[in-house]
């Protein structure tokens, strides 16, 4: 999740910056200012906050949030009132 | 990862690969969780841009042919930055080096055959002896004597491995395909060139060195596949295909503990690559898996070791 400033052009530019950085390591958008990331075992955690931390732009609230995939799928979500269904299963072999 | 759909595109967008169908998109992958990309469709059309990403990344792309046999591998040139010292020492190796070198392969290979066949039931000292009496270099080919014994064991009297038949070779196929890719993958990232191989010296075969090195792994294929045809599957299908796939993440037991089959591969290449420069003495090779490892396999702990999310934003019925 952040928070960053986009009032002067310098800031804006920081901004974009910063969310075209997660979308280049694979982070989803999931709502407006938070993207998340499937991470397997704490080690790879480790390795995306690092990356994360070398990346940040100069001004701006960044919060890191580490849950399991457990807790992913029980998330509940509605959608303009209207229940959604629980989030997809963690797969490791895709088939399109 | 695979696609196996007619008529499908896929490109790049920032950090992810897209498949789409007829401009419509069906899904998206990070590339850094991809491991493997393995084309069995034949109506696929591809981007540059995203071949080359892959190829950043040390991700091999497999195309195959008919019965899912691997046609082609995509190899990035530039898998390690000290990749040109490492291959002039692969290319400087003894010829007796070499013998040494697959001598421990393919002992780990008979070793892991008679793993298997015991978990099985089957009696296998014969296999622990015929790797004990390997020579370097396999002059009297143990391996083939060990795999005489094997097949028949394994999957019964009438089995013949013939890469061109369906049924349980076709599943072998395939998860063989998924361990070259593994191998392949290992092999360009440990900065070794494939086509300099140790016993495998074929010469229209561009990977020789990875087939070197995922010999010993071979036999947690064939276990799989036993297991499969077991549960009555013979069908080179989706649920198949996600078994075979789940290989490269199936838990081996190292010296170091426990790690998943990639890394093994990962560890076996480059422990090859400091033998090659001197800085260590023997391969760094897993040790045979555990009766119990074998007979209930990776399934009995689904769901531990995933790699990948299905995007929310795809439709089931499309994946």
């Amino acid at each position: 999740m952040f928070d960053l400033p986009t009032v002067t052009k310098a800031d804006q530019k920081a901004a974009t910056r910063f969310r075209n950085f997660l979308l280049d390591e694979g982070f989803e958008m999931s709502q407006f200012s938070v993207y998340m990331r499937f991470c397997a075992g704490a080690p790879q955690v480790e390795a995306r906050i690092g990356r994360i931390r070398s990346n940040l732009p100069k001004r701006g609230k960044v919060q890191i949030l580490t849950f399991t995939d457990r807790q992913y799928q029980t998330m509940v979500c509605f959608d303009t009132r209207t229940k959604q269904e629980p989030a997809a299963k963690y797969e490791q072999f895709k088939l399109f | 990862m695979e696609v196996a759909e007619d008529g499908r595109h896929l490109s790049l967008d920032r950090g992810f690969m897209v498949v789409s169908e007829k401009g419509r998109e069906l899904g998206r992958v990070p590339l850094d969780d991809m491991a493997v990309l393995i084309a069995t469709a034949h109506g696929l059309t591809y981007s540059n841009n995203l071949l080359l990403a892959l190829l950043e990344r040390d991700c091999s792309v497999i195309l195959c042919g008919r019965n899912f046999t691997p046609a082609a591998i995509l190899w990035p040139l530039d898998g390690h930055h000290i990749q040109a010292q490492r291959m002039r020492a692969q290319a400087d190796i003894t010829d007796a080096f070499k013998r040494r070198l697959w001598q421990a392969i393919a002992r780990a290979k008979v070793r892991n055959q008679g793993a298997i066949l015991q978990a099985l039931g089957h009696s296998a000292g014969a296999f622990e002896e015929l790797a004990r009496k390997m020579r370097t270099g396999d002059p009297e080919n143990i391996e083939a004597q060990a795999a005489r014994r094997y097949w028949p064991l394994l999957f019964g009297p009438d089995f013949r491995r013939d890469a061109e038949e369906p049924g349980i070779n076709g599943l072998l196929n395939y998860g063989y395909a998924v361990l070259r890719g593994g191998t392949a993958r290992a092999t360009a990232a440990a900065g070794l060139h494939p086509s300099l191989g140790l016993k495998h010296s074929n010469r229209s075969n561009p990977m020789c060195l990875v087939d070197d090195l995922l010999e010993p792994f071979r036999p947690m294929v064939d276990i799989a596949v036993h297991r499969m045809v077991s549960d009555g599957l013979l069908e080179v299908d989706r649920e198949t295909k996600r078994i075979l796939a789940g290989l490269l993440v199936q838990d081996l037991r190292t010296d170091a503990g426990v790690t998943p089959l990639s890394t093994c591969l990962f560890r076996l290449a480059t422990s090859l690559a400091q033998v090659l420069s001197g800085e260590r003495q023997v391969l760094d090779l897993p040790l045979s898996p555990l009766p119990l490892e074998i007979i209930r396999g990776p399934s009995a702990k689904e769901g531990a070791h995933v790699t990948q999310r299905v995007s929310a934003h795809v439709d089931d019925g499309d994946v």
